[in-house]
């Protein structure tokens, strides 16, 4: 398996406190891994840096086989060699309905011009009606995102990654504000994207973290504290000091 | 019923109510017309009704540049100003330019080019003490350029300053006080003897077109009334296409969730710099409709508070909705020229008087707090809601 993304001593402090302090982390291509840590310990902050909202003051970000430096290019341009972000809020455009937040997700030109001339085709309705029944919100398509339930909103968010296909997925807390079926069908998909895809999870809920059945990277104060399958870090007495508590 | 008409105005088929309504507008007027008709429409106001048309052309550029794009410009009256000043160059220099030549028709020896530009110089920058004619003026000779120059010099000076402000990422009201000191930079450079555009005078005599000097000016008006009804309808046409694409999507998703658009993988900056270059051009044009018709310009148009008022138009029609711009424009712009007019007889109430003209100002300003307050959509949200509730 090669390397997909690899993260090398990248640190970031904001006003003197070090968000991120040396952390190295690399995914491989079709893993799903999970993140996990307490409140503080990074994990958005190493997302912001990955996805380019941050940039950090020491280390490198390395992305694919031709080892292209993600450090030089603006949030589009990431976006663009295939890395997507949910956000642990959901956030969507929630003036517009479910059906043309996923038709401004689908990868096609992004220049002003070609947006303006564009016309919808059977082939881009289809392929938003197959997301649409992927999250489930086939029923939806035509109501605003800002009415749909938290668990939906969390939903379209991941259909709007879907809609990219990127090669790498950051997913911020996917199951805050989602009942028991909608976290199992959530893990559900995820797995089944990791078959095609990398995908990274950060979540607080150990429970949906252990039914991922995935890696499990724990990060404290800015660093890796351990890594390895959920059952090895839940022994790891550092990871129990720190997180699990005794 | 109610309902499809409201989709109907809403839709792309606005485009088709709107066209209709001011065809028909132009239509009656002329059949009203002193020129064409009879005779019970004057000039001067078939002049401010084609003025009026104008000013609901930059209407629709702050429309879509704030209520589609979220970015509150207060420097779009400055490019419809220098519209203006391009084709007021032109309109100035090439009449002058007329009557010297024809003043000296009976002289022996026809004049050179030399002796003829130094004659204009003298009647065009005497005001301003001088004699030369400054280096930007050297095309003012070719009409087919300074229509290049009406939608070049307010599209590169957009550009510029776009470029600069969205690369940083201001946005909110530190844009909004950027485009306002670039406005009054503008307007406080043109103040300036040396700017080679006359200083405080301005320029005047714009409503004389040259080498028409067999049309009337009663004429003149309703062409420039019929000029200003296609350029409405035409850029109409342009704002709807935008805002009914997958562009006007982004940009509308740009102005409610900033991160997502980015996040998606669109440039926000070109989409902002697009847009905002387009409504820089639209008002460039909108402006060189508006001069020749008012008759003169002078660096006061182009002030920080004619933006002001400009913002305050659409957000009384209502930002987001096209027509809510037009009606916005057009129902301020001429309730403000018949208040301030002085044809209403002040109120006397006997320890103080009502004078109109110091009043509007007030009216205007409540009107806005009252649409703030309990319409915020606007008019053009009314309009909406009413349909919407029957």
């Amino acid at each position: 398996m090669s390397v997909l993304l690899e993260v090398n001593g990248i640190s970031v402090s904001f006003d003197g406190f070090k968000a991120i302090n040396n952390l190295s982390f690399s995914i491989s291509n079709r893993e799903l891994r999970a993140i996990i840590g307490p409140n503080g310990a990074g994990k958005t902050t190493f997302m912001d840096i990955v996805t380019g909202k941050t940039k950090p003051d020491a280390g490198t970000v390395l992305w694919g086989e031709k080892n292209l430096s993600l450090l030089r290019m603006n949030e589009a341009q990431i976006v663009e060699v295939g890395i997507s972000r949910k956000f642990q809020k959901p956030t969507l455009i929630e003036t517009q309905t479910v059906f043309q937040n996923l038709l401004l997700s689908l990868k096609k030109l992004r220049n002003p011009l070609s947006t303006l001339f564009y016309k919808l085709s059977i082939a881009d309705e289809n392929e938003i009606n197959i997301i649409a029944n992927e999250v489930n919100l086939t029923e939806s398509l035509s109501v605003l995102a800002g009415q749909l339930s938290h668990g939906q909103k969390q939903w379209l968010e991941i259909g709007m990654l879907l809609a990219q296909k990127p090669n790498l997925l950051l997913i911020d807390e996917p199951a805050a504000g989602m009942t028991a079926p909608e976290r199992k069908k959530t893990v559900d998909l995820l797995k089944k994207l990791s078959k095609n895809q990398s995908v990274i999870v950060v979540e607080h809920d150990m429970e949906f973290v252990k039914s991922l059945e995935c890696r499990v990277t724990v990060l404290h104060e800015g660093g890796v504290l351990a890594e390895g399958s959920l059952d090895y870090v839940s022994q790891n007495d550092k990871v129990i000091d720190v997180y699990l508590g005794r | 019923m109610k309902k499809d008409f409201l989709n109907y105005i809403n839709k792309a088929n606005s485009f088709f109510w709107v066209s209709s309504i001011v065809i028909l507008f132009t239509l009656i007027i002329i059949l009203l017309s002193e020129a064409y008709g009879l005779n019970l429409v004057s000039t001067s106001f078939t002049k401010v009704l084609g003025k009026t048309l104008c000013l609901c052309i930059v209407a629709l550029a702050m429309d879509l540049v704030w209520g589609y794009c979220g970015i509150l410009s207060l420097g779009h009256f400055a490019f419809f100003g220098l519209g203006g000043y391009m084709i007021g160059m032109w309109l100035m220099f090439e009449r002058t330019k007329n009557i010297v030549v024809e003043s000296t028709q009976n002289n022996i020896l026809p004049l050179t080019e030399t002796e003829i530009n130094e004659a204009v110089g003298t009647q065009i920058f005497g005001v301003v003490g001088g004699a030369e004619i400054p280096l930007i003026w050297y095309f003012a000779d070719s009409l087919l350029i300074h229509i290049i120059l009406i939608l070049l010099v307010p599209g590169v000076l957009a550009y510029i300053f776009g470029w600069l402000a969205f690369r940083s990422r201001v946005t909110g009201v530190y844009l909004s006080i950027l485009t306002q000191a670039m406005t009054l930079a503008l307007s406080l450079y043109l103040f300036q003897n040396d700017s080679g555009l006359r200083g405080n005078n301005g320029l005047s005599g714009l409503q004389n077109i040259p080498n028409l000097d067999d049309f009337s000016q009663a004429e003149l008006s309703i062409w420039f009334l019929i000029l200003s009804a296609l350029t409405l309808i035409f850029t109409y046409y342009i704002c709807n296409l935008i805002v009914n694409s997958k562009l006007g999507n982004i940009i509308t998703g740009i102005r409610d969730n900033e991160t997502r658009v980015r996040f998606l993988g669109y440039k926000v900056e070109s989409y902002k710099l697009f847009i905002f270059v387009i409504t820089a051009i639209i008002s460039g044009v909108a402006g060189a409709l508006y001069y020749p018709q008012a008759g003169i310009i002078n660096p006061a148009e182009l002030a920080p508070i004619a933006s002001i008022y400009l913002a305050v138009w659409v957000a009384i029609g209502g930002r987001g909705y096209l027509y809510g711009a037009l009606i916005g424009a057009a129902f301020v712009s001429l309730a403000s020229s018949y208040f301030t007019g002085g044809q209403i007889p002040n109120i006397n109430f006997g320890l103080f008087t009502l004078k109109w003209v110091d009043w509007w100002v007030v009216i205007l300003g409540l009107s806005f707090v009252i649409t703030t307050l309990y319409a915020p959509k606007g008019i053009g949200g009314l309009i909406e809601r009413i349909f919407r509730r029957s």
